[in-house]
């Protein structure tokens, strides 16, 4: 219980911190996620808390995640008009997206030699995590590692993704929220409200909709390679 | 009035509670693999367009929790801590695929959102422009 405590208090204030930090200082290793994550995890190191005593903290922590993601639906309604007439730029983009990402995934993998099935758990690695764990078994994936890449991705995404767009000069505020949500789902989402309501928005559309169709092209694309 | 505002607020939180569980009941009554709090949210913009929830009765609690959306991934992303033989073996190797596949998938969707998006406004304004160019001299 003390530990639970401790490390639900560890985490708001590293949040905390990280938010002043994010502000004040803003790169990629500011990122909330990524500079909270990396805090928690020295601090736990330290005082010698190991990931099992510090999932009861993670459970009663994370309870707000579905309500969030239910929210989500208010920014859409609010620029349902703006994300109908972009429909078809935002649709092309989240397609090309998830398609580019997972030919990357695991054209990389295998010239790296990796085993079949990391490269299989490398294919859902842009989906939301619960729906990569259950495309994770369709796939013959490992739903842990799958679970692993997603969140890494979800990461690696917030972090670097509106940086690199930056440096590529892609500024509409739609694509920079269809490449956030599609790419890295939650995580980037999360990114993208922090940029703006639009953005925001197209992301958890783009989320949901590289779930989908992620879910219906892998098995799809399995079941024709043989 | 603070105290008004923070009540409110937790109030609205509990509606949106309540929608993420009735995601998750409809997820499993039609025995889809869809998360819950995905169907809540498609479930609460139909009940926005219906205009059978309206947008006051939710969206100072919503926009409460989409301002920390990032926090509720901290814990998920600790738990990481707990794989390190996953990144003994080969963590470098799949960092690489997973920075550089990342990486690749944001500039392409993000390029040809942007090229197409910035192309539509262009051909939506011509349009638009010339029957108020014929009224307005």
């Amino acid at each position: 219980m003390k530990i639970t405590l401790f490390c639900v208090a560890l985490t708001v204030g590293a949040y905390v911190v990280s938010r002043f930090a994010a502000r004040r200082y803003p790169s990629p290793l500011t990122t909330p996620v990524f500079f909270s994550t990396a805090l928690i995890v020295a601090l736990l190191l330290l005082v010698g808390v190991d990931s099992e005593e510090y999932r009861p903290a993670k459970d009663v922590l994370v309870f707000l995640l579905a309500p969030a993601t239910v929210a989500l639906a208010i920014p859409i309604y609010k620029n349902r008009g703006t994300l109908l007439t972009h429909l078809f730029p935002a649709m092309t983009g989240i397609v090309a997206g998830c398609l580019s990402t997972i030919v990357a995934a695991v054209l990389i993998g295998g010239w790296l030699e990796m085993d079949g099935m990391v490269v299989a758990s490398l294919s859902v690695k842009s989906v939301t995590a619960p729906i990569a764990v259950e495309l994770a078994a369709l796939v013959h994936a490992n739903p842990a590692l799958a679970a692993v890449f997603v969140i890494v991705t979800g990461m690696v995404g917030a972090m670097l993704g509106p940086w690199l767009m930056n440096i590529a000069g892609i500024a509409h505020p739609l694509a920079r929220g269809v490449a956030l949500g599609t790419i890295s789902h939650g995580q980037g989402t999360a990114q993208a409200v922090s940029e703006g309501e639009l953005q925001g928005a197209i992301a958890g559309i783009a989320m949901g909709a590289s779930a989908v169709l992620t879910s219906i092209g892998l098995p799809v694309t399995l079941w024709m390679l043989g | 009035m603070k105290e008004k505002d923070a009540m409110r607020q937790i109030a609205q939180i509990a509606v949106l509670i309540a929608l993420a569980k009735a995601g998750s009941m409809l997820a499993t009554l039609l025995h889809i693999p869809v998360p819950g709090s995905m169907l809540g949210m498609v479930l609460l913009f139909v009940l926005l367009c219906l205009r059978a929830v309206r947008l006051e009765w939710i969206e100072a609690g919503a926009a409460l929790l989409l301002k920390h959306l990032a926090f509720f991934f901290v814990p998920i992303a600790v738990g990481l801590m707990g794989l390190g033989d996953v990144w003994r073996s080969s963590g470098l190797a799949l960092l690489f695929i997973l920075v550089a596949s990342a990486a690749i998938g944001i500039l392409i969707a993000g390029s040809v959102t942007h090229l197409l998006a910035v192309r539509q406004r262009i051909d939506f304004r011509r349009p638009s422009t010339t029957p108020a160019d014929g009224i307005a001299p």
